[in-house]
């Protein structure tokens, strides 16, 4: 029986084990919208596409699964790039599914058309507009693969209304088989510069410089979470017993309790690690890319050290620092081959005890002099503390960003997220929506700032409509916050353009959504303990039953401390104004 | 002066991927000449590169999905822009209101 375009695309969708997609419709997607009923997929109506694609995150970042997000043509393309790029940039498996055009129109100007394929071409791993109906089964598989596979990432498919109309006689959807590359291409992927790695001598022979170092680190990024290779890694860790960190995407991997976790590394790191960092003369990393936010400035990053670097794409090496020994792969496959060579090798590692207590030392644990004595990270603590356990806390961007991985100690790989890479204000409202619905009986906390709320704060339409529990706060400092913080540092205090303080009522504007919202003030933070009546409010509303929203007033001139400077060393760090 | 040579299955959008490499570098590309060679397709592409930007751009290539090959020559000499080929490309566009079978038409679309 012949059946349309849609239809394929939709079982094609199935046949991938989706069954829940974002979007938005419009004219050139309306005909998958007409067959979504009786589908199997369940679909959710945001209130703007980038809410659809910040919510299909949200899922894909705490599943692990593919996350979908359909929009139509023209501005409903161009509103899902922030999210493509924030997918690009954080490795999250993402696809797109956008409606075109009909197929004679393309080219022409036609009423909302736009190259949504030229428009996305940097920013995602894979793209296809699909040209006949003959190809859909083939460019979905394949788009579901190259999401998936290797370092995790968008892809976009864009589909000419005609072709969601057009009908053929459809045998079932099909799985896509990657073309066999050359030997040498298959090998660069395999090793990063076409020498050998990855290979059992070259494990060796980092063995060999961890029994030469004198001050070994490890530092962890959002590689081993998404290999699904965070038991072999805290493995490693133990053996290893030298003093790691996290960057912000790597917070969870390593469970902060562990001996020698050091923490958060990088711009608001915390003072252990990036002095650790700055001082060590082996660095092994698992996963991360060591983009600018971690390194500081890459001439004086790690001045001491080599550095051994786990990733699974050899894009990632290089780009700022060059690594002496690169390991390319799957961590989930290098990590337990090199732990076990390093189990191998007979001779044990040196004992870093006096280098151990130096890194770990009571001297540099503290996280900010003064920080325990700000209300908002009392506030942070207090709602933390109060979280029941596997909770998961997604948080904008901005300083509350800050404050909440510097103070949120989760043991869950997933169970802090964040656009870490493209830091795109606006993406925890909708993505919390995404988390909600992938685990409804988890408690999902939004953090957001007053400035980033705005941003999507539409979507508070979302979670009423569906009924979804999301605990959501506001840090409501009636600035842009960061921008501010460096403004007065960097830029005598001029406040250009990041004064809040006209912000409208979030109370009333979430009751107008039918959302229960309450307000605290940060001098319910002064106390400590904190009263009966604030602890109350703060556990009345983690643990009411539906959605609510708590805006939290807070000074505005707080700041984010420790602080590396742009351009500055990790051992440079700041830890109030000057 | 650096040449490289690409060979990729030529998919959708794969050259352009491979000229956004070097784009997004903010690197000016000079000379650019694809073809098709059996099996694939090449790109030939003189750049002024650094060390460290060789080793990126070798490796951004190869993560793109139909890049098969990536080769690096010798310095080269200057491209030799064609300047017959191009000329008649740097004329303006017609105007929609001129037919493509009248005189000035045609003429301008030679």
């Amino acid at each position: 029986m012949e059946i349309k375009g849609a239809d394929i695309v939709l079982q094609c969708l199935r046949a991938e084990g989706v069954d829940l997609v974002f979007g938005y419709p419009g004219g050139a997607i309306m005909p998958l919208y007409d067959a979504l009923e009786g589908s199997g997929v369940r679909h959710i109506l945001t209130r703007h596409e980038q809410g659809a694609i910040f919510a299909a995150e949200g899922y894909a970042r705490v599943t692990g699964k593919a996350g979908v997000a359909i929009a139509t043509s023209g501005p409903g393309a161009t509103n899902l790039v922030t999210g493509i790029a924030d997918a690009k940039m954080d490795s999250v498996p993402l696809v797109c599914i956008t409606g075109q055009v009909r197929s004679a129109l393309i080219g022409t100007d036609a009423f909302q058309e736009t190259d949504v394929f030229g428009v996305t071409l940097s920013l995602t791993k894979w793209s296809r507009i699909v040209r006949s109906i003959d190809e859909i089964a083939d460019v979905i598989a394949e788009g579901f693969y190259w999401a998936r596979s290797g370092r995790p990432g968008p892809v976009v498919i864009d589909i000419p209304t005609d072709m969601l109309k057009a009908k053929k006689e459809f045998s079932g959807a099909v799985k896509f088989v990657p073309r066999a590359r050359p030997e040498k291409a298959e090998k660069h992927a395999a090793n990063g510069n076409g020498n050998a790695a990855g290979k059992p001598n070259r494990f060796d022979s980092i063995v060999a410089m961890l029994q030469k170092a004198q001050r070994p680190v490890a530092l962890v990024g959002a590689g081993a979470k998404l290999s699904g290779a965070i038991p072999e890694l805290r493995r490693l860790l133990d053996d290893l017993n030298v003093p790691s960190f996290a960057t912000v995407h790597g917070l969870g991997a390593v469970p902060p309790q562990a001996p020698h976790y050091l923490g958060m590394v990088g711009m608001h790191g915390t003072r252990a690690a990036n002095m650790a960092l700055h001082e060590t003369d082996l660095l092994l990393v698992f996963g991360a890319r060591l983009d600018d936010r971690v390194t500081g400035d890459p001439s004086r990053f790690a001045p001491f050290a080599k550095i051994v670097h786990f990733e699974i794409d050899p894009a990632q090496l290089d780009r700022v620092r060059a690594c002496e020994i690169p390991v390319v792969g799957d961590l989930a496959e290098t990590i337990p081959a090199f732990h076990k060579a390093m189990r191998n090798a007979g001779s044990s590692l040196p004992d870093w005890n006096e280098w151990r207590d130096v890194a770990c030392g009571a001297e540099r644990a503290e996280l900010d002099p003064r920080g325990l004595a700000q209300p908002t990270i009392r506030f942070l603590d207090e709602l933390f503390s109060r979280l029941p356990q596997n909770s998961v806390v997604i948080a904008d961007v901005g300083q509350h960003q800050m404050w909440a991985a510097q103070r949120y100690r989760s043991s869950s790989p997933r169970g802090f997220i964040t656009s870490g890479g493209l830091g795109a204000m606006g993406f925890a409202l909708p993505a919390a929506v995404g988390v909600q619905l992938a685990q409804p009986e988890t408690c999902v906390l939004c953090v957001s700032g007053d400035g980033g709320f705005q941003m999507n704060i539409q979507e508070l339409a979302t979670v009423h409509r569906l009924g979804l529990p999301v605990k959501m706060v506001i840090v409501d400092n009636k600035y842009l916050g960061m921008v501010r913080q460096w403004q007065q540092l960097f830029y005598q205090r001029n406040y250009a353009e990041t004064d809040l303080s006209d912000n409208p009522d979030f109370v009333e504007i979430a009751k107008a959504y039918k959302i229960p919202a309450r307000r605290l003030n940060e001098d319910a933070m002064r106390e400590f303990p904190v009263s009966q009546g604030t602890g109350d409010l703060i556990d009345g509303f983690l643990h009411s039953r539906g959605p609510e929203l708590l805006v939290f007033d807070c000074a505005p001139e707080a700041n984010v401390f420790p602080m590396v400077p742009a351009g500055a060393s990790l051992s440079e760090m700041v830890f109030e104004e000057e | 002066m650096q040449a490289f040579y690409i060979r990729y299955r030529n998919t959708q959008g794969t050259l352009m991927r491979i000229l956004n490499a070097v784009s997004r570098r903010a690197l000016d590309l000079p000379s650019v000449h694809a073809e098709a060679t059996e099996p694939d397709h090449q790109v030939t592409l003189q750049l002024e590169v650094t060390p460290k930007q060789v080793g990126q751009l070798f490796r951004e290539w190869y993560a793109i999905a139909d890049v098969t090959d990536v080769q690096t020559g010798a310095e080269l000499h200057s491209a030799k822009v064609n300047v017959e080929l191009a000329a008649p490309w740097n004329l303006p566009h017609p105007p929609a209101s001129v037919a493509g079978n009248t005189e000035e038409g045609n003429v301008i679309r030679a």
